[in-house]
Order: C-alpha cells, then sequence, then structure tokens
C-alpha cells in the first residue's frame, strides 16, 4: 500500500493538507534535502507555521527592498543610458517595490523597515548596474526556491507569485547584455545563510 | 489566449483523455508504488531508495509531464524543420534541450506510474519562425502558470523542491522568448496562477494534441511524435 497515501485524506477541521505533511515531514524533508540536495541545501527550519512564515517573509522582504533601492538608484545614475537597459531598470524597480509593497501588507505590523544602503561601484557603470541585476535577481529566485517547502500552503502561494517574475528579470536583463539567458534545467534553491554569505561577499550584505 | 494560431476544438476528449490516463498511470503507481523523493531535476534521475509517491503527487507529476511532452515535442520539431536560424535558432535548440530533459526526469521518477506520450500535430507552427515565437511565448506564460497552480497541493516536499525549481525556469524562457518577440519579457509585477482545468482548456483550444501519429514522409514513414 502507498506509504503517503494516507497523507491524501482530508484532515479534520479541513486543514491544509501540506501544513499537515508538514508536521509530519519536517525532519523527512530535511533528511531528503541533505542526502540527495540538487534542489539546493535547504533543510526544513521547522513545521511549517504562520510564525515561521512571518520569519522566512520578512527575509525576502528584506531581499526585494535591496533590490527596490539598486534599481532606485540605478535609475537616477547618470550613467544608465537610454534604451534596452533603462527600460529594463524602470520597469523592474516598479515591479520590486510592488513587491516589498506586497509582502509588507502581507507581513502587517511586524514588517520589518527597509535598511538604508547606497550602492556604489555597482552602479559604475552599465555593464556593472546589469552584472549586479543579474547577481539580485538570481539570488532572489533561489532564495524563495530554496524556502518553498518551509513555507504554509498560503505563504507559498504569495511568494510563487513573485519568484517567477524575478526569474523573468533575470533572464531579461542577460538577453539584454547577450549572456544565455536560461540555460539550466533547474534554479535550486539556497538557503538562508547562502544568501547572506552571497550578500556579504558581494559588499552587500 | 492571444498569440495561439487558430486551433479547431477537437473532439474534445483530450482533457478527459489526459484525465483517463492519469486516472490507470496514478492507479498503477498506487499499486506498484511509483517512486518519489527527489529534490531536483538531476536528483529526479538519480532515484534514491524507492519512496512511495501519493496518488495526488503522480497525477501532478503526469500533468507536468503532459506540458513539458508538449513543449518537449514542440521545439524538438521547430528545430528539425530548420526554419529557424539566429537568436531564434539558439533559444529553439536551448530551450527545447532543457524541456527534453525536464521530460526524461519526470519519466524517471514516475516510471511505469508515467502517462504514455501524447501525439502532437502542431499544424506548421513550428515551420513558422514568427508563428513558432507567438505559440513559445504562450506556452512558457502557461507552463508557468500550470506549476504555479500546482504548487500549494504537492504533498511530498521533494517532489514540490522540483517542481518550484522548474516553474522558475520555465518564468527565465518565457522571458527570453519575450525579448525575442519585441514584447516585454514580464506579464505584471506578480504572476497569476493558473488551474488545472483553465490549463487544460487552453491546451484542448490549441488543437495541437493529435488523436494518431501523423505520418511525415512516404518514403520512410515517422511520425512527428
Amino acid at each position: 500500500m502507498g506509504g503517503t497515501d494516507e497523507h491524501v485524506a482530508a484532515a479534520p477541521g479541513g486543514m491544509p493538507r501540506r501544513r499537515l505533511l508538514g508536521l509530519g515531514f519536517a525532519a523527512g524533508g530535511a533528511a531528503l534535502a541533505a542526502g540527495w540536495g540538487l534542489a539546493g541545501p535547504a533543510p526544513s527550519l521547522a513545521a511549517p507555521s504562520p510564525a515561521q512564515d512571518a520569519e522566512i517573509l520578512g527575509f525576502a522582504l528584506g531581499l526585494e527592498d535591496l533590490q527596490e533601492t539598486f534599481y532606485r538608484q540605478a535609475a537616477a545614475s547618470s550613467v544608465l543610458p537610454a534604451g534596452d537597459l533603462r527600460d529594463f531598470v524602470e520597469t523592474v524597480r516598479e515591479h520590486e517595490t510592488a513587491h516589498a509593497s506586497y509582502l509588507r501588507t502581507l507581513l502587517g505590523a511586524g514588517a520589518p523597515a527597509p535598511a538604508a544602503f547606497t550602492f556604489t561601484t555597482e552602479l559604475a557603470s552599465p555593464e556593472s548596474i546589469a552584472s549586479t541585476a543579474i547577481l539580485l535577481e538570481d539570488l532572489a529566485v533561489r532564495a524563495y526556491n530554496g524556502q518553498a517547502g518551509n513555507l504554509t500552503t498560503a505563504a507559498l502561494a504569495e511568494a510563487a507569485k513573485v519568484v517567477s517574475v524575478d526569474a523573468r528579470h533575470a533572464a531579461w536583463i542577460r538577453s539584454i547584455v547577450g549572456q544565455p539567458p536560461a540555460s539550466e534545467p533547474t534554479d535550486p534553491g539556497v538557503t538562508a545563510a547562502d544568501v547572506t554569505a552571497t550578500l556579504t561577499k558581494a559588499g552587500l550584505g | 489566449m492571444s498569440g495561439l494560431p487558430a486551433g479547431f476544438d477537437r473532439d474534445g476528449a483530450v482533457a478527459e483523455t489526459l484525465a483517463v490516463a492519469e486516472a490507470a498511470a496514478s492507479r498503477r503507481a498506487f499499486l506498484r508504488g511509483a517512486v518519489a523523493g527527489a529534490t531536483g531535476l538531476g536528483a529526479l534521475t538519480a532515484l534514491p531508495e524507492a519512496r512511495a509517491a501519493s496518488r495526488n503527487d503522480v497525477a501532478i507529476l503526469n500533468y507536468a509531464l503532459s506540458l513539458e511532452e508538449l513543449q518537449s515535442a514542440f521545439y524538438t520539431e521547430a528545430e528539425r524543420s530548420k526554419a529557424l536560424s539566429g537568436e531564434t535558432g539558439v533559444a529553439a535548440r536551448t530551450i527545447g534541450a532543457v524541456e527534453r530533459a525536464h521530460v526524461k526526469a519526470l519519466r524517471k521518477v514516475l516510471g511505469r506510474a508515467a502517462i504514455r506520450r501524447p501525439f502532437f500535430d502542431f499544424q506548421g507552427v513550428t515551420e513558422d519562425p514568427d508563428k513558432f515565437l507567438k505559440t513559445a511565448v504562450a506556452f512558457e506564460d502557461l507552463a508557468v502558470a500550470a506549476y504555479k497552480g500546482q504548487a500549494t497541493l504537492v504533498d511530498d516536499p521533494a517532489v514540490l523542491a522540483a517542481a518550484i525549481s522548474i516553474h522558475s525556469v520555465e518564468a527565465r524562457h518565457a522571458a527570453w522568448i519575450r525579448y525575442l518577440v519585441g514584447t516585454t519579457p514580464t506579464v505584471a509585477a506578480l504572476d497569476e496562477p493558473k488551474s488545472k482545468d483553465e490549463v487544460l482548456q487552453i491546451v484542448r483550444a490549441t488543437g495541437f494534441i493529435a488523436q494518431r501519429p501523423k505520418t511525415r514522409s512516404r518514403r520512410r514513414p515517422g511520425f512527428t511524435g
């Protein structure tokens, strides 16, 4: 008999299926990820819960705020030429503003305030603007993907609406600068620690 | 859905065919134990110890497989038509390779629970660069919405991780093709999900799912697949 089949039945009280599974699968998920981790070393923090959602989405909000800050400063930069790159920066700026606003609304009163940050070398040239955009967009996608299993279904539904747009951004800016827009079959998730490490290494954390 | 060539409503049995195939495949999976428990595409093909997949997840994986088969056949046929050149040709080859990899990985994890590959008739779309691009945009946007629509329904965390990983790759494809068409790579600040019913209805309306193979050549009959 299928081992997990009993989880398919609706739980009493109509609890969302994945929330119920999260209680039983938390450890299993970690073991799976550790053993096979191609989707990324994304061990379960704990069973999905609204409190954990708030932590994760708060972290994601930090990334969206960082992106919004970057594109706002890039748009104001004198090195940004008219054309494809400017169109990209201005459109994506609107999106990241919307993403940050969206997450703030979901988080409510507990939403962290945006950190102040001034980009410097990243805005030195059109090339550095493009490469920073690629870094930030890829990082956002992998951060969200890395947390998917740790979110409740409600939060996952919201995060899913954002992550695919960041992925579009990543392919878009690569297209503009003539890099292969999407050569890999997967977008493995990374842990929050990986995200922080990447930002620190780039001088942005 | 704009950008799709006018299809005719086939016998209307396509979605039902898919549903019947899935029900049969799911039942086989339930009885024999389809393998799940992989955290990504590579791990999907690596197949660690067998873990029974829920009937629900088998159905979702087969649904994903059906869409990947559609895309894979589309890009493969476009590449073989030799009608595409330049950046469009590069996109068809690269994205096609990825969609074929998705098909292979999904078939591997589903094992005998996998649905049979459908037959397709792309009605000349793969031989016309402009129609190809417009249809590719539609397919990729649809794939994003389809995976997004299933994400919250998956039981197994490992299957979720794989689905989420493919979901964002399809979004990259969508943006890439849109860029080639000359339209904005993004649709809006947020991408919306589509339900399985909605997706299958759109696919059915294209008329691309054929009931039987189409002979490609008289000398050495082959099938468009």
